[in-house]
């Protein structure tokens, strides 16, 4: 069967057990072309669920699909499409860190001098500079990141699965992978699926965000829509006297009030209450620095649905 | 940015099909376990025995060639060290000893060629089954736990199963590893042994009298490769700490010929106080009997030197009823039968059940434990 252009991963129904634990229960999700942010406490079933994706582990039912194919019938041709980054740290002893890629791409049935050439054009890319002539076992947790990120990418996968990426990097490094993975994405039409526990990170770069907990999926969506308050809302950020400018907004029929000393909220005027927005400011002195419609931080829609996952369990205790 | 550096480019070349990560995996692990010191010098050492029985081939055909093919022969029945270290006199004695009137040789060449085709048979089993064999295990030992468990502790098992390797192309990929090198110590050295013969015999023509003799000793370096690497792969994947894999490694070796000993010398000691046994010892010929009788019939035993070269070289008669207890006599027993000096049903098939046994075990296990892992 050859890979279609169908959603990158498409998982129906998948339950996967171990012994009596249910790990994964009834999980039905689609990732979408861009980058997917897979969030979830400890123990919510991320790696195990990475793991179907790849068809490495039996599951009790339910089906998954990537670009089309079964990875539990079509293994090989499924990680040929795949590129992953464990969270374990997953090296060769004995190897140098371009050997290490070299060897990755030698796997994924690269000629040999291809395979040393593409090695070296990922490391540049992945900024390892003359540390790739060490042994890996002897490479920073930060660099050893790197070479396992390159040795996903060297074979030019579609979908790229990077379970918790940015653990052990420093934030200049970290920044730098998170723009690979845009970079990636959004300049090369990679699929990024990333697991995490960092929401920072997911908010940065995600473009759709999955919420697993204790083994279901809990919420699925664009970022867009999973942090758009109920009512639309617009922040105005400005210097000045805010309580007075607030005030004349009251006054002129808009709801606003102060959210901290740097900015005001009220509900998205139409364009006509924009201009009387602008008059209010003028008049109060205020000066203002940014206007912009609000948004709920993801660590908020990430704690609510975690929340309301978790209370079934409370009710039973 | 660097200027090589050409950022991320996408990549649409032809990839190699199934099979190719097999090559993949069985160089890479070569190149590592070759930066091993150890494993250097076990290589250089284990090539060392060859030099003796080097030795053995050039004498004899140096015998030949000079036309002493008879006063070898009476050398040998008078127990005299014809190559330095006493192993050409013992296969010489016994090979002249076994040959009847029946298929004795018409012309002397004739007798050369047979004669020469027993002795050398006798020599290359003896190289592949005693030292070469002991020396198999030390070295395995020394490569073989690490193959698997590495990958285990660092868990480089993702390394493979996120990428388009099977688990019968990694198992095969390690368990070439292991054959390569066991082929360095046995084959290779083997049909060297064969090619020196060729090269000091007084004419080219020899290699195609004795033709076969690469082909049985390549089958029994198979026969050596196959279970022990198996066997040693089992182990490797059963633990994430190669020092335990090692132990177990060495400590089967070790019971299994302790127990074959022990096993061994209680049935020689029932069978000295018994004198119904002693009487069928009698009829059916002792470890010792055919190389006295080659030796004219003088009551002694061989030099104590050339004791072991007599077991190797398969001059023991008897059959050895705990052979399957222990992986080097049983293998030692297959290879007998490779050179066609072992065809006793009741001698190989116990020893043949033991070793398919092992394999089918070991191939089970590596089967479950290589990617364990990754359903865990």
């Amino acid at each position: 069967m050859q890979a279609s252009d169908a959603a990158p991963v498409v998982v129906d129904g998948v339950v996967k057990r171990y012994g009596r634990r249910t790990v994964l229960d009834q999980v039905s999700l689609v990732v979408p072309p861009g980058i997917t942010g897979l969030v979830g406490p400890n123990g919510a079933g991320k790696s195990t669920l990475v793991r179907a994706i790849l068809g490495l582990v039996r599951l009790a039912a339910g089906s998954v699909r990537v670009c089309g194919l079964d990875p539990v019938a079509d293994p090989r041709q499924v990680r040929q499409l795949v590129g992953v980054v464990p969270e374990d740290e997953c090296t060769v002893p004995g190897l140098a860190a371009v050997e290490m890629v070299r060897y990755a791409a030698r796997l994924s049935g690269f000629p040999a001098t291809e395979a040393l050439r593409r090695a070296h054009e990922v490391l540049d890319w992945c900024d390892a500079g003359q540390e790739r002539y060490r042994p890996v076992e002897t490479l920073s947790v930060g660099m050893r990141q790197k070479v396992a990120f390159a040795a996903a990418i060297v074979h030019d996968p579609r979908l790229v699965i990077l379970d918790e990426p940015t653990n052990g990097l420093d934030p200049i490094e970290r920044r730098a992978m998170l723009g690979r993975l845009e970079t990636l994405a959004h300049r090369h039409g990679k699929t990024v699926f990333v697991s995490t526990h960092v929401l920072p990170d997911v908010e940065a770069i995600c473009d759709h965000v999955i919420v697993l907990a204790a083994g279901r999926v809990r919420l699925a969506g664009s970022i867009t829509a999973l942090t758009r308050p109920a009512a639309a809302e617009t922040r105005l950020e400005a210097t000045g006297p805010l309580e007075e400018f607030a005030a004349r907004l009251r006054q002129a029929g808009l709801a606003a009030r102060v959210a901290d000393p740097r900015g005001i909220v009220f509900p998205t005027p139409t364009a006509a209450g924009i201009a009387m927005v602008w008059q209010a400011a003028a008049a109060a002195g205020v000066e203002v620095s940014s206007l912009a419609g609000t948004h709920r931080p993801l660590e908020e829609v990430f704690l609510q649905a975690i929340a309301a996952a978790e209370e079934p369990d409370h009710a039973a205790a | 940015m660097p200027l090589h550096d050409v950022g991320y480019r996408g990549w649409t070349g032809r990839r190699r099909g199934p099979g190719h990560a097999v090559g993949v995996i069985m160089t890479t692990g070569i190149r590592l376990a070759w930066t091993s010191r150890w494993l250097r010098r076990a290589l250089l050492f284990a090539w060392s025995p060859a030099l003796f029985f080097a030795a053995s081939f050039f004498a004899f055909e140096q015998a030949i060639d000079e036309g002493r093919l008879s006063s070898m022969r009476e050398g040998a029945r008078m127990g005299r060290n014809l190559d330095g270290v006493g192993m050409l006199g013992t296969v010489l004695a016994e090979t002249l000893g076994r040959q009847s009137s029946s298929d004795a040789p018409k012309t002397e060449e004739e007798e050369i060629s047979q004669t020469r085709r027993l002795v050398w048979s006798r020599l290359l089993l003896a190289f592949v089954r005693a030292p070469q064999a002991v020396l198999l295990a030390v070295v395995v030992g020394l490569v073989a736990p690490a193959l698997i468990s590495r990958d285990l502790r660092a868990k480089a098992w993702l390394v493979y199963f996120t990428r388009p390797v099977s688990r019968l192309e990694y198992i095969l990929g390690k368990g070439l590893v292991l054959a390569v090198i066991i082929a360095g110590i046995t084959m290779l050295p083997g049909l060297a042994l064969w090619l020196i013969g060729v090269l000091v015999s007084p004419s080219v023509w020899v290699a195609v009298a004795t033709w076969d003799l690469p082909l049985k000793v390549i089958a029994s370096s198979l026969v050596l490769m196959v279970p022990t690497a198996l066997l040693a792969l089992a182990y490797s994947s059963l633990t994430a700490e190669s020092r335990i894999a090692s132990f177990a490694w060495f400590a089967t070796w070790a019971a299994c010929w302790i127990a074959h000993s022990s096993l061994t010398t209680a049935d020689m000691m029932a069978a000295a106080n018994d004198p119904a046994a002693q009487m069928d010892r009698e009829t059916t010929g002792s470890l010792w009997g055919d190389v006295d009788a080659a030796l004219g019939g003088v009551d002694r035993p061989p030099p104590q030197k050339v004791r072991w070269f007599a077991r190797a070289a398969g001059l023991d008669s008897t059959i050895d009823p705990w052979a399957w207890i222990s992986p080097y006599h049983s293998l030692g027993v297959m290879q007998g039968w490779i050179f066609g000096i072992e065809r006793r049903p009741q001698a190989i098939l116990p020893p043949l059940i033991a070793l398919v046994t092992l394999s089918v075990v070991s191939i089970v296990i590596l089967w479950r434990r290589v990617d364990a892992p990754a359903r865990a």
